[in-house]
C-alpha cells in the first residue's frame, strides 16, 4: 500500500504537519497552563491581602471572636480548602477547622521552608515563592498561598496590646483553593487541542489527496487506460483529455507514435505482399 | 532531479548501477544482486534510529527519578540554564529546519540516512530541559518532533530504496536476458 503514488505522496505531508502542529500545540498548551496557574497564584495572593487587610482592624483590637468569625466564614466558602493564622513561633491561632486551633506548623514543611530555610527567616517572597501545590486527603489539588502579617505602627504603638518593634512578622495567614475547576479548564484545553490536531490531520490528508487526486492521480489513470486502448489501435483519430496539460502532452505524444507505428506495420506489410508477389511472379 | 524510475534499460544508462560496474557478465551480474541486497539491508538504518530515539526518551522519562537533583558543584560549573522560551524556540526551529531539509532530500531521493545527528540533537535538547528544570513539561513536545524527524527519515530511506531496488531489479533483468539470448523481457 505504501508502495503507492497517493501512499509517497500522502504519508510525508501528513507526517510532517501534524508532528509540527503537535509539536507546537504541546508548546502552546505549556504557554497557556504555565499563564493560568501564574494567574491563580496571583489572585490568590490578592485573596489572601485582601483577608489580611480586612482583618487588620480586628486584629489592632485583639478582637478575637471577629477574626475567629470571619475566618469560619472565609473557610465555608466553596473552592476554599483551608484558612489559618498561625503566630511567628508557628503555632496555629485561627483555623476554619478547629481541629488545627494550637498545633505546631512544622518549619521544614513545603510553604514554610522557602523562608525558614536559612539562619534567619526571609521577610519578603516573590508571589510564585509564596506558592506551593499539595494534594489533601482527598487527592484533591490545592494551591496555597502564605502571606505574612507584617508589624505595622499601629501593631507597636497601639494601647490596648502592642508588638515589640524589632518584630517584623508577626504572624503568616495560609490560604489552600482548590485546584479542580483549573485542572478541569486544562483538561478541557487539552482535548480539545487534540480535536484540533486530529482536524489538522484530516484536512492536510484530504486536501493533498484530493488535490492530488484531480490533477495528477485522475489524469494518469486515464492515460493508463487511454494508452491500453483507443491510442494502441493506431489510427490516430482518438484523442485524449486527462484534465492536466503535460498528462495531456504525453498522451498526445503516444497518440503520435502509435499511429506512425501503425502506419509502419501497414506498410511493412504491404511491402511484404508486394515481395511474395514478385516471388510468385518469378517463380512462374 | 532524475531518479532510477525514470531511466530506461538502454546500455548507456546502465552505467549509473551496478550494472556499469567493472568486469562482464557474471561479474556485473553479480555486482547487481549484492546491491540489491544492500538497498534490502538499509532501511533497517532507519528502524533502528526510531527504536533508539524511543529508548533515548525512555531514559530521558526516567532520568528525573534517578537523578532528582543536579549536584550544586555541576551547576556552578555550568552556570544559570537558558529560559524555557529560549529552549523552546530552539526546538521549534530545529523541528522546522530538520523537517523541511528531510522534505527537500526526499525530492531528490537520497540514499544516506541522516538520523543519528539528529539523535545527537535531541540528547541535546532532553539535557538542557532537564537542566532548566522543565523536562517534564515539555517532554511530549520533544518526543514529538523527535518521531516526527525519525519517522519521515525512515520513510525517506525505505521509499529511496524501493526505488533503487525496482530500478536495479530491472537492470539484472536485462542482463540476463542478454546473457540468455532468447529469453528475458
Amino acid at each position: 500500500m505504501l508502495r503507492t503514488l497517493a501512499a509517497k505522496a500522502v504519508v510525508p505531508v501528513a507526517l510532517t504537519v501534524t508532528g509540527f502542529v503537535v509539536v507546537c500545540c504541546s508548546l502552546l498548551y505549556g504557554y497557556i497552563r504555565a499563564d493560568m496557574v501564574s494567574t491563580a497564584v496571583r489572585q490568590e495572593i490578592g485573596l489572601a491581602d485582601t483577608i489580611v487587610k480586612s482583618t487588620r482592624y480586628a486584629m489592632l483590637k485583639a478582637d478575637r471572636e471577629t477574626l475567629r468569625q470571619t475566618i469560619n466564614d472565609i473557610g465555608s466558602q466553596q473552592g476554599v480548602e483551608h484558612v489559618r493564622v498561625f503566630n511567628k513561633k508557628g503555632l496555629v491561632m485561627f483555623s476554619a477547622d478547629p481541629r488545627e486551633i494550637g498545633a505546631l506548623v512544622d518549619k521544614e514543611t513545603e510553604g514554610c521552608s522557602e523562608c525558614h530555610s536559612g539562619e534567619t527567616p526571609a521577610l519578603r517572597l516573590g508571589p510564585m515563592e509564596q506558592a506551593r501545590n499539595f494534594h489533601n486527603a482527598r487527592g484533591e489539588e490545592v494551591l496555597a498561598i502564605t502571606a505574612p502579617i507584617y508589624n505595622e505602627a499601629g501593631c507597636a504603638e497601639a494601647s490596648c496590646h502592642f508588638h515589640p518593634e524589632g518584630n517584623r512578622v508577626l504572624g503568616t495567614l495560609d490560604i489552600g483553593l482548590s485546584q479542580h475547576e483549573l485542572r478541569g479548564n486544562l483538561l478541557n484545553l487539552r482535548s480539545r487541542m487534540v480535536i484540533f490536531c486530529a482536524m489538522v490531520l484530516v484536512l492536510t490528508v484530504g486536501g493533498v489527496l484530493a488535490l492530488l487526486l484531480r490533477n495528477v492521480f485522475l489524469p494518469l489513470y486515464r492515460l493508463r487506460g487511454y494508452v491500453r486502448s483507443a491510442a494502441l489501435d493506431g489510427s490516430g483519430e482518438h484523442f485524449f483529455s486527462g484534465g492536466a496539460e503535460e498528462v495531456e502532452e504525453i498522451g498526445g505524444h503516444v497518440r503520435d507514435l502509435s499511429a506512425s507505428l501503425f502506419r509502419a506495420r501497414e506498410e511493412l506489410v504491404a511491402a511484404r505482399q508486394r515481395i511474395a508477389a514478385l516471388e510468385k511472379r518469378l517463380g512462374e | 532531479m532524475e531518479t532510477g524510475q525514470q531511466k530506461g534499460l538502454e546500455g548507456p544508462e546502465l552505467t549509473n548501477s551496478a550494472a556499469g560496474s567493472e568486469g562482464e557478465g557474471g561479474g556485473r551480474l553479480e555486482a547487481c544482486s549484492l546491491r540489491i541486497k544492500g538497498l534490502r539491508g538499509r532501511p533497517v538504518q532507519g528502524a533502528l534510529g526510531v527504536v533508539l530515539f524511543v529508548l533515548l526518551s525512555l531514559l530521558a522519562l526516567r532520568v528525573e527519578a534517578l537523578f532528582p537533583v543536579i549536584p550544586a558543584g555541576l551547576r556552578r560549573l555550568l552556570g544559570a540554564s537558558p529560559s524555557t522560551d529560549l529552549i523552546n524556540i530552539a526546538l521549534v526551529v530545529y523541528s522546522f529546519s530538520a523537517l523541511i531539509l528531510i522534505l527537500s532530500r526526499m525530492m531528490g531521493g537520497d540514499l544516506r540516512y541522516r538520523g543519528w545527528v539528529h539523535l545527537g540533537y535531541m540528547g541535546g535538547f532532553f539535557l538542557f530541559y532537564l537542566y532548566a528544570g522543565a523536562l517534564k513539561e515539555n517532554f511530549w513536545a520533544i518526543f514529538a518532533a523527535g518521531i516526527t524527524i525519525f519517522a519521515l527519515e525512515y520513510f525517506n530511506l525505505w521509499t529511496a530504496c524501493q526505488e533503487e531496488i525496482r530500478r536495479e531489479e530491472k537492470v539484472l533483468r536485462f542482463l540476463s536476458a542478454q546473457e540468455k539470448p532468447g529469453e528475458g523481457d
